[in-house]
């Protein structure tokens, strides 16, 4: 279990849920800083008990809320809620008036990713992620068969 | 070719917005994804209405997006209104793109990615409040440049303290100038040694101070 340390560079983690919160459970485990910010605090309790790093209740769309979760300090910032409209704002909010150097961020929809485009966003399709698992699967399958 | 307007999200705004436009002669595509506000919105006549959600592609090239010269984003929600934006900027290079904000501290954060302008009904109103509460004196503000600088009408009445006065007699804060002045429905450049005249209306440019430059002005004796 880590214990948040203020002098190293922490991960901020913005929606904690599934994704976000063993995410977040992981980094912990690690021995990483980790900072959640989710607008329902009832979505904290995803957390592990032996959660080490902070959180922060409030939507995170707003400048006020990314500030109080030192997002100008961290080092790296994960936006995975559950609404792609909201992902895209709040990464190039990172990324535009925060600066911050690593920004991951997760699109259900790839239709969309023209406007991520000349922004330096790692992004996270699930769907074509899971495309790739499923084939992959199924090859092992066949090769298993022949 | 007549002007291609599309409207995305917002209910009556669109309703209302729409009516003005196509008595305009503009040709009008609203897009929402309420069926209900859609059937509504499909009773305006000749105006286009496409039922889905705005913020997925092929919904706009099905509204002929790539026809469209102004768009405008007018859904509640700043994320919403932000990737329409970008998508009509970016994917499909709409000429003029127009989004409302709810959050006026992002407003500059809304230039940065390439929206045209961005209009706030939050600030928009409570300007107009601050207006209606506080400057009496003053008829008209007009804001420029986003609003830091604001050209304001102050009419001169007959008890104020500058009333005769030359204009290099009074002491304006550094931040206003007195633009033009407008006497019996006649506009004269003013110069240092100008007299203001009771029933002038002065044409004020302000950074800001402007409450303070007012008081001096239309000041009693």
């Amino acid at each position: 279990m880590g214990i948040f340390n203020k002098d190293e560079a922490h991960t901020l983690i913005v929606g904690s849920g599934r994704l976000g919160a063993s995410l977040a459970n992981e980094l912990s485990d690690q021995e990483k800083n980790v900072i959640v910010v989710d607008s329902d605090k009832s979505s904290f309790r995803k957390l592990s008990p032996s959660f080490g790093g902070l959180t922060v209740t409030g939507d995170a769309t707003s400048i006020n809320v990314l500030k109080e979760a030192q997002i100008e300090k961290a080092g790296v910032v994960i936006v995975v809620t559950n609404d792609d409209n909201v992902n895209i704002m709040i990464s190039q909010m990172a990324k535009e008036l925060f600066k911050c150097e690593k920004v991951i961020s997760r699109l259900y929809d790839p239709d969309r990713r023209t406007v991520y485009e000349g922004f330096k966003i790692d992004l996270i399709y699930p769907a074509i992620l899971s495309v790739n698992e499923i084939n992959r699967l199924l090859q092992q399958k066949d090769s298993e068969e022949e | 070719m007549k002007k291609h307007i599309m409207l995305i999200g917002g209910f009556n705004k669109t309703l209302s917005l729409g009516h003005s436009l196509i008595k305009k002669g503009y040709q009008v595509t609203a897009v929402n994804s309420n069926y209900q506000d859609c059937q509504k919105l499909a009773e305006v006549s000749k105006l286009n209405v496409i039922f889905g959600d705005g913020t997925k592609p092929y919904i706009l090239e099905e509204a002929r997006i790539d026809t469209v010269d102004i768009a405008i984003a007018l859904t509640q929600k700043d994320a919403i209104n932000l990737v329409i934006s970008e998508l009509c900027k970016k994917k499909f290079k709409v000429e003029k793109v127009v989004s409302l904000i709810d959050d006026p501290k992002k407003i500059d954060f809304f230039y940065k990615m390439g929206v045209d302008s961005v209009v706030s009904a939050i600030q928009a109103i409570t300007n107009i409040i601050e207006q209606q509460a506080l400057l009496d004196a003053i008829t008209t503000v007009i804001p420029v440049a986003k609003g830091q600088i604001s050209i304001s009408e102050v009419p001169i009445p007959q008890n104020a303290r500058t009333v005769g006065k030359k204009l290099w007699e009074i002491d304006l804060p550094r931040e206003v100038i007195i633009g033009t002045i407008i006497r019996n429905g006649v506009g004269l450049v003013p110069r240092g040694d100008t007299r203001i005249e009771a029933g002038d209306e002065l044409i004020l440019i302000s950074s800001a101070e402007q409450e303070r430059a007012v008081q001096q002005l239309t000041g009693d004796l």
